[in-house]
């Protein structure tokens, strides 16, 4: 492996690493979201209607596995094989 | 011969007033609620080992008309688009309004009218418990199905007020269904998306004219 291919593995494994924590920090959701629902807060009328707590739809991305952090990490890791493949042919004909 | 026969109608009468079961409110008689409430919501929840969905929609309407003094005369529909369901992630959105699921183009509505009330229970002066049975129509099907439902009255009052004029109906409902039983079946059902749904109602009515 020379420095080349080197710098290709390494920057490879940041990228992935990087999105896998982000992925993470987003709660580690197998789907990716649009939006959220958020728990409201109930007012003491529906308390006296009877009624439980509703959820309110919010837009928000949510990075999850699926389809965004699979897609980035297999992009990478091709960009990468391809990137290695042609940095050591380049050395094997700079040998020869 | 009529005074007996008088006596057996009036008795009859007294009779089925003993056991009509209702709210002890200022309200008498009979009363028709609007269900227009922006806040309204319609909760649909699937849980398989892949994946928990939840959908919601609040664009819920209907109409509800009661006699205050018997829950069981109660009669009316609760509406709810199939368009305005939200799963949280847009594509599968898409895909719940499109032919091989609900197919939102035609069949828009998804419908729950009420036809009997039975098992009512008196959890307070103002807040009954019942079980509410109704044609409920997804997808084109129509299937008889029971819901467990809390009602609670509340009479117009300042507090009331703020929110709606007239009295208010509070509405917590919840029952369960299975797609299967409406037609909606593909290779998902079973896998991401359980065949029984779980829906849950809640809803706040004005009888304001």
């Amino acid at each position: 492996m020379n420095t080349k291919q080197k710098y290709v593995v390494l920057i490879a494994v940041v990228l992935i690493a990087a999105v896998l924590v982000w992925w993470l920090t987003n709660g580690g959701e197998i789907l990716s979201k649009d939006g959220i629902w958020v728990e409201q807060e109930i007012s003491e009328l529906d308390k006296a209607l009877g009624l439980e707590s509703q959820k309110v739809y919010q837009e928000k991305f949510i990075l999850g596995l699926l389809p965004h952090t699979a897609v980035f990490s297999g992009a990478v890791i091709f960009i990468s094989g391809i990137l290695f493949f042609i940095f050591k042919s380049k050395k094997t004909k700079e040998k020869k | 011969m009529n005074t007996i026969i008088k006596t057996l109608i009036l008795l009859l009468v007294a009779v089925s007033i003993s056991f009509a079961q209702g709210f002890k409110v200022k309200a008498t008689g009979e009363q028709t609620f609007n269900f227009e409430d922006k806040r309204n919501q319609v909760k649909f929840f699937s849980t398989t080992p892949l994946e928990d969905i939840t959908g919601i929609s609040n664009d819920v309407k209907g109409k509800v008309t009661l006699n205050v003094a018997d829950i069981k005369s109660m009669k009316g529909s609760i509406t709810i688009s199939v368009a305005s369901i939200k799963t949280a992630i847009d594509l599968r959105d898409e895909h719940l309004r499109s032919e091989n699921w609900l197919d939102a183009t035609n069949y828009p509505e998804i419908t729950f009218a009420i036809k009997k009330v039975g098992d009512v229970k008196v959890a307070a002066d103002n807040k009954l418990e019942a079980k509410v049975t109704g044609d409920f129509t997804v997808h084109g099907v129509t299937k008889e199905t029971t819901a467990d439902v809390t009602l609670t009255y509340l009479d117009a009052s300042e507090q009331t007020k703020q929110f709606a004029p007239g009295d208010l109906l509070g509405v917590q409902a919840k029952f369960n269904i299975a797609l299967s039983d409406f037609d909606v079946e593909n290779m998902i059902v079973g896998q991401k998306v359980a065949d029984e749904i779980e829906i849950t109602a809640t809803l706040r009515g004005s009888n304001a004219k």
